[in-house]
């Protein structure tokens, strides 16, 4: 993409701005929640349970108290009381939690006691100290559980069953079927930055620093468990070491601010790594039967797309795996259903891509091995199956560079001359080489944002959005929106975000956050420059009298007739003769239901795998991935890049190493660390490349940002399988791949 | 995490200590110790409680070689065995020491501590197999030396009384036409625990393999030596004698959750045959 088009009027939206934050990060000056040490704050430790089922017999909680050093324990009996019970899900997007409420426990690392001291070294040992006993139950962990049922919703409220023309008959009258069956593993929120909190209350005031994504979602429910106002919550949030999901909502660390009450002082809890693999949510293992159809000519006549997944004993998510195939192929018939076991565990939830990443690497592997059942290359199986109009609905794409995308790709990796047979590349080492390529796709979302834009006298801006940076970049993605919205250089606005006394910026989540939060923004900018040319054009002293609203625009701190550049004045002028300090813009975003009604909105791409794998030993090396990807305006391709890169790495992870291994006698993950529960290092990391494809769309939203979020992972995986196939001519569908699959191969 | 935390400064003063309290936990980088607290600590499991530190014994920390072998320090260092002057016989043990853990992991972590934990997939242990290495125990009843693979007894089992120290691992000089080397299997390419590693070390005469030493740990519940496969070797041209999966035979891998027992056996057979064919070719004479 050219960096140099896109720029306009000094604005630097589009240009690759360095990170604003980087300097602090790298400094180790920027502070994280679990930074903030409050004066008089005392060390909080969650025990959690063993067991996966049952109760909590006993606690030592003499010994824990008399340790030295130890304040306090909180459990089930002296547990502050709350507003709502933690099952309430009434405030929106809510799940329920393990607050202490009672002995139950209902999974593997529920929190079953908090330990308050002095220092975390005597916490830690106090919490040991509560040798807890059980009242075990059997356990039921795996996708074989007794008792599956069929929901009614998938993800958040999607129909679990959805279809579309006549899946039978497209089966039937297919010259080529397959049916196979792949499985995806469970799987585990590991952020660098554990979840954390410090917490201190004042009255009925309550502070709080917490990494969060939703800072007025997590606002909400801890009014509500604490019968408190939500203006009476501040929450501190600037920098989130990573969220990926996990940390949209409150989480385990409403336990730290009743902790807090319980105690009367400030109090932190950070958990464990070990304590990720429990409340915070998971990805469920997924196990996916895909029946495709296809003519003679490799044009797809039927998909059907059936779900098996988990959700926890006592709540509901369900990863929508099927969605995927609503919007990706043209078929004349397609049919996604679920149905769902529910086991000992944690309730699964939003984890990048859910959905979308468990099942593009299902779908990609199918079409994979269709497009080798129809004797066609990958590539051109997918263009003959290109989807002019979303599938399921039929309505047409707002804008879809999907074919750009596969030809810039393919060009770039080098795919033309791919031998249609497995099994046909070595390299000189005498590995056998292959080449394999999923679609990316994902929603182009949005979800509720407000900002506030201020014009000083003194000719800079004020931009106001409680927005949450994870390390996507959104500190400097936004600030070039405000400063382009000001018509101001980005170094003369001021922007203020990650606080909960903000104006409320909506989530980043859904790959939506530069949408919503961006539009919100860009709104409340053109608001205040609306305002200033109001006292302008009306002022008989301004060269701008008279110009009206729409002869009138902004540059570098100036408005000036859009028909003669020469004449206007600097905002400082306008309003020191108006005599104001300032004038302000409220600005505001939110999905568009016309639009939605009107066009199917996603994001698309195309990436390109090569492996090389072992021939005696089953080792899988990813060598190159390129990845194309069309997702509209680009505020900052710097920080997009960064986004693909790290969505294709997590592809890499989900195809060749991710896996919680869960012992099925007790319920409990094996491999709960950063030691076995693998994701790729640096070694495992090839030459990743992402492309950005040009994408003009007028209709997604007011900025055209269709979101960078969530893409990557998807296709990534299934390009990797795919490429797995064609140096082994062993199809692999159980994830991730393990050494073993290609043995006797 | 444990309620006592003793730290001796000589060697007398720790074997005292130990003798007083066999149920101290002897401690030296806790590059193992600590994540076995952090899991024991998750799964609301007791934790130790007494630790002896071995950090401040001078003793324990050298690398020396006097007449007829090498002496090094129990508490000697993955990064100081990366990073010493030692023969090519040691190559096998520096290319293991290269591969455990990251850099933070060798800085701390002691060979001493790798034995003394016994793992079944312990880097440390087939190199130092391949070494005929023996350990040295201390205790105030006196000092003992055992063959290496008389001090393993099994998984997280070894000969170590509750109020011993392994003071020194013991090397005995080789001369001739050495060369070493090791492989190393994980499910990725770094800061893996191995499914399956192999350690060789062959004697040269006359283009001809006078003594080979070959090891393979991960795939039994302590390391084993090759020794059908050695005899076979013997006396052999290198690429002459074809490795057989008779000469492993005696390993008993087990199913996890890092592998197939059935694929480690694979493994093992071709990592052993490809470290050989790596020593048998002249570049490995380069150390």
């Amino acid at each position: 993409m050219s960096d140099v088009q896109r720029m306009r009027h000094g604005s630097s939206i589009g240009l690759p701005v360095t990170r604003r934050d980087g300097h602090d990060k790298v400094t180790g000056q920027a502070r994280f929640a679990a930074d903030n040490h409050p004066t008089g704050m005392l060390y909080a430790v969650l025990a959690t349970s063993r067991i996966a089922r049952g109760r909590v017999a006993f606690l030592d909680v003499a010994a824990a108290r008399a340790h030295v050093g130890v304040v306090e324990v909180m459990v089930p009996g002296n547990r502050p009381a709350l507003a709502i019970h933690p099952d309430d899900k009434s405030v929106p997007f809510s799940f329920k939690m393990d607050l202490l409420q009672d002995d139950r426990v209902r999974y593997a690392g529920q929190s079953i006691a908090v330990v308050i001291a002095e220092t975390l070294e005597a916490a830690t040992e106090g919490a040991a100290l509560l040798a807890p006993r059980y009242a075990a139950e059997a356990v039921e962990v795996t996708l074989d559980a007794p008792g599956a049922f069929v929901p009614e919703t998938v993800g958040v409220g999607a129909p679990a069953e959805q279809r579309h023309g006549d899946v039978e008959a497209g089966l039937d009258h297919a010259a080529h079927r397959i049916e196979t069956t792949y499985e995806t593993p469970l799987q585990f929120h590991n952020a660098m930055e554990p979840h954390g909190i410090v917490a201190a209350w004042d009255g009925d005031a309550l502070s709080i620093d917490m990494p969060t994504q939703g800072l007025a979602l997590t606002q909400m429910r801890i009014a509500a468990f604490f019968g408190i106002r939500m203006e009476d919550i501040h929450i501190r949030s600037p920098f989130i070491g990573g969220g990926f999901g996990s940390k949209l909502l409150a989480g385990p660390q409403v336990l730290g601010i009743l902790a807090a009450k319980l105690v009367g002082r400030p109090v932190k809890l950070v958990l464990t790594r070990a304590q990720m693999y429990g409340p915070v949510t998971h990805r469920s293992a997924t196990r996916q039967s895909l029946r495709l159809g296809a003519a003679a000519d490799g044009q797809l006549t039927a998909i059907d797309h059936h779900v098996r997944t988990a959700t926890s004993r006592h709540d509901d998510f369900l990863e929508p795996s099927g969605g995927i195939s609503h919007s990706l192929y043209a078929s004349p018939a397609i049919a996604t259903t679920a149905d769902a076991v529910r086991l000992d565990t944690g309730t699964p939830g939003f984890m990048r891509g859910p959905g979308e990443a468990s099942g593009s690497i299902a779908l990609e592997s199918a079409m994979d091995e269709m497009a080798a059942a129809c004797g066609i290359d990958p590539l051109e199986f997918r263009l003959r199956n290109y989807a002019e109009v979303e599938p399921i609905t039929g309505k047409p794409f707002s804008s879809k560079a999907l074919r750009d995308c596969y030809a810039q790709g393919a060009t770039t990796f080098g795919w033309a001359g791919r031998p249609l047979a497995p099994r046909q590349m070595r390299d000189a080492d005498g590995l056998l080489v292959g080449w394999g390529l999923g679609t990316a796709i994902f929603p182009a979302m949005m979800f509720q944002a407000e900002a506030r834009a201020v014009l000083r006298r003194d000719g800079t801006g004020l931009v106001e959005a409680g927005i949450h940076d994870m390390g996507q970049g959104a500190w400097t993605a936004f600030a070039q929106i405000a400063a382009d919205s000001l018509g101001l250089d980005i170094d003369q606005v001021e922007f203020r975000g990650g606080r909960s006394d903000l104006p409320n910026a909506g989530i980043a989540g859904g790959s939506g956050h530069t949408a919503t939060a961006g539009g919100a923004i860009h709104a409340a900018g053109g608001q205040a420059i609306a305002r200033l040319t109001e006292l302008a054009v009306a002022d008989p002293r301004s060269p701008l009298f008279g110009a009206g609203n729409v002869g009138v625009v902004a540059r570098d701190g100036r408005l000036v007739r859009w028909d003669d550049e020469s004449r206007g004045e600097t905002y400082g002028d306008i309003l020191a003769r108006a005599g104001l300090d300032m004038v302000e813009g409220q600005g505001s975003a939110a999905a568009d239901q016309a639009t939605a009604e009107q066009y199917s909105l996603h994001a698309h791409g195309a990436v390109f795998a090569e492996v090389k794998v072992d021939p005696e030993l089953g080792q899988v090396r990813v060598t190159r991935l390129v990845g194309a990807f069309a997702a509209g305006r680009i505020i900052n391709p710097r920080m997009v890049r960064s986004q693909y890169y790290g969505g294709m790495i997590w592809g890499l992870s989900f195809a060749l190493h991710e896996h919680a291994a869960m012992d099925v006698r007790t319920g409990r993950v094996m491999n709960a660390d950063l030691a076995e529960y693998r994701v790729p290092v640096n070694a495992d990391v090839p030459s990743v490349e992402a492309i950005l494809v040009e994408e003009e769309d007028p209709h997604v939203n007011a900025l055209g940002i269709k979101g960078v979020g969530e893409i990557g992972i998807t296709g990534t995986a299934g390009a990797i399988a795919n490429a797995v196939w064609h140096a082994t001519g062993v199809r692999v569908r159980k994830f991730p791949i393990a050494l073993e699959a290609f043995s006797g191969a | 995490m444990s309620t006592i935390w003793l730290q001796p400064k000589t060697l007398p003063e720790a074997l005292a200590m130990l003798a007083a309290d066999p149920a101290l936990t002897p401690f030296a980088g806790g590059t193992d110790l600590y994540p076995a607290q952090a899991a024991r600590f998750a799964w609301g499991e007791a934790l130790p409680e007494a630790i002896l530190d071995l950090g401040a014994l001078p003793e324990f920390w050298g690398i020396a070689a006097d007449a007829t072998q090498w002496r090094i320090g129990a508490g000697a260092t993955w990064a100081q065995l990366r990073d010493a002057a030692l023969p090519a016989e040691f190559d096998v043990l520096r290319a293991a020491s290269c591969q455990v853990g990251g850099a933070q992991i060798q800085n701390r972590g002691t060979i001493g501590g790798n034995l003394c934990n016994a793992s079944p997939a312990a880097d440390g242990v087939p190199p130092l197999l391949a070494l005929d290495a023996a350990v040295e125990l201390a205790s105030l009843r006196g000092t003992r030396t055992l063959p290496l693979g008389k001090f393993l007894l099994g998984n997280r089992q070894t000969e170590r009384a509750p109020d011993e120290l392994l003071t020194a691992v013991l090397v005995p000089h080789r001369a001739g036409d050495l060369r070493s080397g090791f492989e190393k299997l994980g499910a990725r390419h770094y800061l893996v625990i191995s499914i399956v590693m192999v350690a060789a070390m062959v004697r040269m005469e006359a283009g001809r393999i006078a003594e080979a030493a070959i090891a393979v740990g991960a795939c039994s519940a302590v390391a084993q030596r090759l020794p059908a496969l050695e005899a076979a070797l013997r006396g052999s041209r290198p690429g002459e004698v074809a490795v057989t999966p008779g000469q492993l035979d005696h390993l008993a891998p087990i199913d996890d959750a890092r592998a197939t027992g059935a694929y480690r056996r694979e493994a093992a057979l071709v990592l052993v045959r490809r470290l050989l064919a790596r020593l048998a070719l002249p570049e490995a004479l380069v150390a």
